[in-house]
């Protein structure tokens, strides 16, 4: 398997959203400030900042 | 004749909270052993992958090591599940590194007989020396059905293995019948809230993301379910105990990563297949963060691995004394000690 001579998708992936904490922890919070209360985009918004920052992120 | 026939149907009868009648009789299927295989096979073809993420299986090898201090030949033992041969593998750095423990590890140990799903991962450390040290046979088996003449081995030993077995009971009866009278079973298995962080974060992340849950990380068996699962499978003197090993991780896709190359990927038959979302995975790394993360930015995982020895009865085996021959009183006794 070629996993340790090429940089996976998902590790070029991790390290974009490893850039983001900050709007990560955002909706983190998000989440765990009521998590027995989850329903379908109960934090859509903030979700959508994180994945436009890790879409920046990725295009590095 | 009418009665009799009433009778009959009456006998034939099951509740719904009757146990199963025995080994062999068909048990809902959990766990797909063919994709368990694949997995496994997969994760030792890259052997340098593979051998970094030992650390966990050789952590616990190493303790079911230290708990094979029984004054007693084992001349012929079985490592079901064994991997790469782990339980040997730390007895040769027993041997290595303790130079008093060597005449015993010589005059103790025998032949041991690694089985395992996987010829790939069974085979990746053939080369090793630890293979020159003792007496090793490999055999390609599937550790759900141990199939080993009756009254066969000194002892059998499972290291972090039993935790994808379909059929738990009718696996350990097997182990009792492989193994000779008053011989111990020593096993340590993946148990309880086994990863529960990132159980709870792919589910609060998903939940959130596409409004539903998969199942991702595997129901495992509870601490208070082996003790009766054991006894029922006619195991005696059991000592059953709880070993948390909290790792800490970078971020969870190096966990995902590491559990992947240890092939110890999800294989629920009634999992979702493919690979997860990529907005549910960045979504549950930031949960698992906000939720469950240390203050240096890693995140822990918790693997609760739970160890249990048990001895196959036997005629000459120690029994505990009849209730009521109590000669003292514990309560005398501890008064008086307190005292002192």
């Amino acid at each position: 398997m070629p996993a340790s001579t090429k940089t996976r998708p998902i590790a070029k992936f991790a390290t974009a959203v490893g850039q983001c904490s900050a709007q990560a922890a955002v909706y983190g919070k998000c989440i765990v400030a009521d998590y027995n209360d989850i329903h379908k985009n109960k934090c859509g918004e903030e979700f959508a900042k994180f994945q436009e920052c890790v879409k920046v992120a990725l295009k590095k | 004749m009418r009665n009799l026939r009433q009778f009959a149907r009456f006998t034939q009868y099951r509740g719904f909270a009757t146990t199963s009648p025995g080994p062999g009789t068909p048990s809902f299927q959990v766990f797909n052993r063919e994709t368990k295989r694949l997995q496994r096979d997969r994760a030792a073809q890259d052997v340098e992958a593979s051998r970094r993420v030992d650390y966990l299986r050789q952590e616990v090898a190493d303790r079911v090591v230290d708990r094979m201090y029984i004054k007693r030949p084992f001349r012929k033992i079985l490592d079901l599940g064994s991997g790469p041969g782990a339980f040997a593998q730390s007895l040769y750095n027993t041997y290595e590194s303790n130079e008093k423990e060597r005449q015993p590890i010589e005059s103790r140990f025998g032949k041991i007989i690694c089985a395992e799903l996987s010829k790939k991962l069974l085979e990746r450390d053939v080369d090793l020396p630890f293979n020159k040290k003792f007496d090793i046979e490999r055999v390609q088996m599937d550790e759900e059905l141990p199939d080993f003449p009756n009254d066969s081995f000194d002892s059998v030993v499972s290291v972090l293995s039993m935790h994808w077995i379909n059929d738990l009971p009718g696996a350990l009866y097997r182990i009792r019948n492989i193994l000779k009278p008053d011989a111990p079973f020593v096993c340590a298995m993946l148990g309880g809230d086994s990863l529960f962080e990132l159980r709870t974060s792919l589910q609060l992340a998903e939940s959130e993301r596409r409004g539903g849950v998969s199942p991702r990380v595997s129901p495992l068996a509870d601490v208070k379910d082996m003790g009766g699962l054991m006894q029922k499978a006619g195991f005696n003197m059991l000592t059953i105990d709880v070993d948390d090993v909290v790792v800490d991780y970078p971020n969870m896709f190096d966990l995902m990563t590491d559990l992947q190359a240890m092939g110890e990927g999800n294989a629920i038959i009634s999992r979702e297949m493919g690979p997860i979302g990529r907005d549910v995975l960045m979504a549950a790394q930031a949960i698992y963060q906000e939720l469950h993360g240390n203050e240096d930015g890693s995140i822990p995982a918790t693997f609760r691995v739970i160890n249990m020895i048990g001895w196959k009865d036997s005629p000459d085996q120690p029994k505990p004394l009849k209730r009521g021959s109590g000669q003292l009183s514990m309560k005398e006794f501890l008064e008086k000690g307190n005292k002192n």
